[in-house]
């Protein structure tokens, strides 16, 4: 099973063969194998697993936002954005999130709830990756 | 000219060739950053490309946004130029063309607006009969990213769906090749999917049996908006690379030119410096001849 991500900026992998993938679609985690049936859903923010072919430990990249599409022959994910955790730093995704915290407890207009929930949203997911993953 | 002023004038021109050395070496390296970002693009905009067709060939994507309008009556012009100048006709020949635009076509429709992006153009469409551009962005080369693509596309979007214009058109520099830039026209919207070859392939997608989630339509929607922020974003790329490759020329002339400058007066001032020589010897010699008497 191959995978590919790519974003608008850059291109992740392309055409990696991979054992196992783990999306967080839009209606919830997908856990894909090889064999599995044609699919094609969209994606929400959140942290992207990945098993490279022969190797135990899963690989992990932030993306948010975007669409997979399962072939007969692999997987390919189009997102908005994907950070590697080496990426990222603790620090500022800390602040990021608490930002995000303290702006939603204060009253909002709809469109700023929305945009601070996205914020907070990816700032979760990206702290999520640094706990887990920064190791490898 | 005296001798003195010839050497002035050579080092002035050395001087300027050194400038205009630097430009190109700089234009040269943001281009291959611009270029990068083209080629880190392509296979995304495929991929989105991809899906829509995949899901064409068992949904009939019929889409308000894939609907052209017969006669278009209400009609949007990005103008996308540079901010800084220095690059040859980079910047004028759309600039002019869209002034001639203009007045070609302002009578064939009911409105016709103008988007600049870009300080050179706005400053040359400033002054000549253009209704007032809906806005002016600036500072495209430094700030390009996806992200500021798509909040410029979102607005577009957002224009055409709620009436606003019966279609989008961009002017713009396509990127040839380093030494060869096109101005083109294109029309993004509504969206033409006729052109690209994907959806014309008639190749094994079809016995495919897709699961869709969420369903078919409102995956195509999104696809589509996506598909307009990639262009976006593309056109984008391919003028601020454009106007790099454009600078990198012109100042890869200017250099050249410079040195062609240097040379001619190096020869005339060498010329005069010998003629200078000639005639003190003579004095000299003439002198002591009359002296020998």
């Amino acid at each position: 099973m191959l995978l590919t991500l790519v974003t608008p900026e850059k291109k992740l992998l392309t055409g990696t063969e991979i054992d196992e993938i783990l999306v967080p679609g839009s209606k919830g985690q997908l856990d894909i194998l090889p064999g599995h049936a044609p699919l094609v859903s969209t994606l929400t923010t959140g942290v992207l697993q990945y098993k490279e072919k022969g190797q135990s430990n899963f690989k992990a990249v932030v993306i948010s936002w975007g669409y997979l599409e399962v072939t007969p022959t692999g997987v390919m994910v189009l997102a908005e954005t994907a950070e590697k955790p080496e990426d990222l730093e603790a620090e500022r995704v800390e602040e990021a999130l608490k930002r995000a915290e303290t702006k939603l407890k204060e009253g909002l207009n709809v469109g700023e709830i929305v945009k601070y929930q996205r914020k907070h949203q990816r700032a979760s997911a990206r702290l999520e990756l640094l706990k887990n993953y920064s190791k490898n | 000219m005296s001798l003195k002023e010839i050497r002035a004038r050579i080092s002035s021109v050395k001087n300027t060739q050194q400038i205009t050395k630097a430009m190109k070496m700089v234009s040269a390296a943001k281009l291959r950053r611009a270029q990068d970002n083209i080629i880190n693009l392509r296979p995304y905009a495929k991929g989105v490309l991809g899906l829509i067709a995949d899901i064409a060939v068992t949904h009939r994507v019929n889409h308000p946004l894939l609907q052209p309008k017969s006669h278009p009556q209400k009609v949007l012009a990005v103008v996308i130029t540079s901010d800084r100048g220095l690059c040859g006709s980079f910047n004028s020949s759309v600039s002019k063309f869209v002034e001639a635009y203009y007045k070609e076509n302002k009578d064939k429709y009911e409105q016709l607006d103008f988007l600049y992006v870009g300080r050179k153009g706005a400053e040359y469409l400033k002054n000549r009969g253009l209704p007032k551009p809906i806005d002016v962005i600036l500072n495209l080369a430094r700030e390009i990213s996806y992200t500021m693509a798509a909040n410029v596309a979102e607005r577009l979007m957002t224009a055409f769906t709620s009436g606003g214009y019966d279609e989008i058109q961009f002017v713009y520099n396509e990127f040839k090749s380093a030494i060869s830039q096109d101005r083109v026209t294109e029309t993004l919207l509504p969206i033409d999917l006729s052109h690209s070859s994907l959806l014309n392939e008639n190749d094994q997608k079809f016995s495919k049996d897709l699961i869709f989630e969420p369903s078919p339509e409102e995956i195509v929607e999104e696809l589509l908006h996506k598909h307009f922020a990639v262009q976006v974003y593309r056109i984008m790329c391919e003028s601020v690379a454009g106007e790099h490759a454009a600078r990198m020329t012109a100042m890869e002339n200017a250099t050249n030119n410079a040195n062609d400058m240097v040379r001619n007066l190096t020869l005339t001032y060498n010329k005069l410096r010998q003629a200078a020589i000639t005639t003190e010897l003579m004095e000299i010699t003439s002198g002591a001849e009359a002296l020998k008497g």
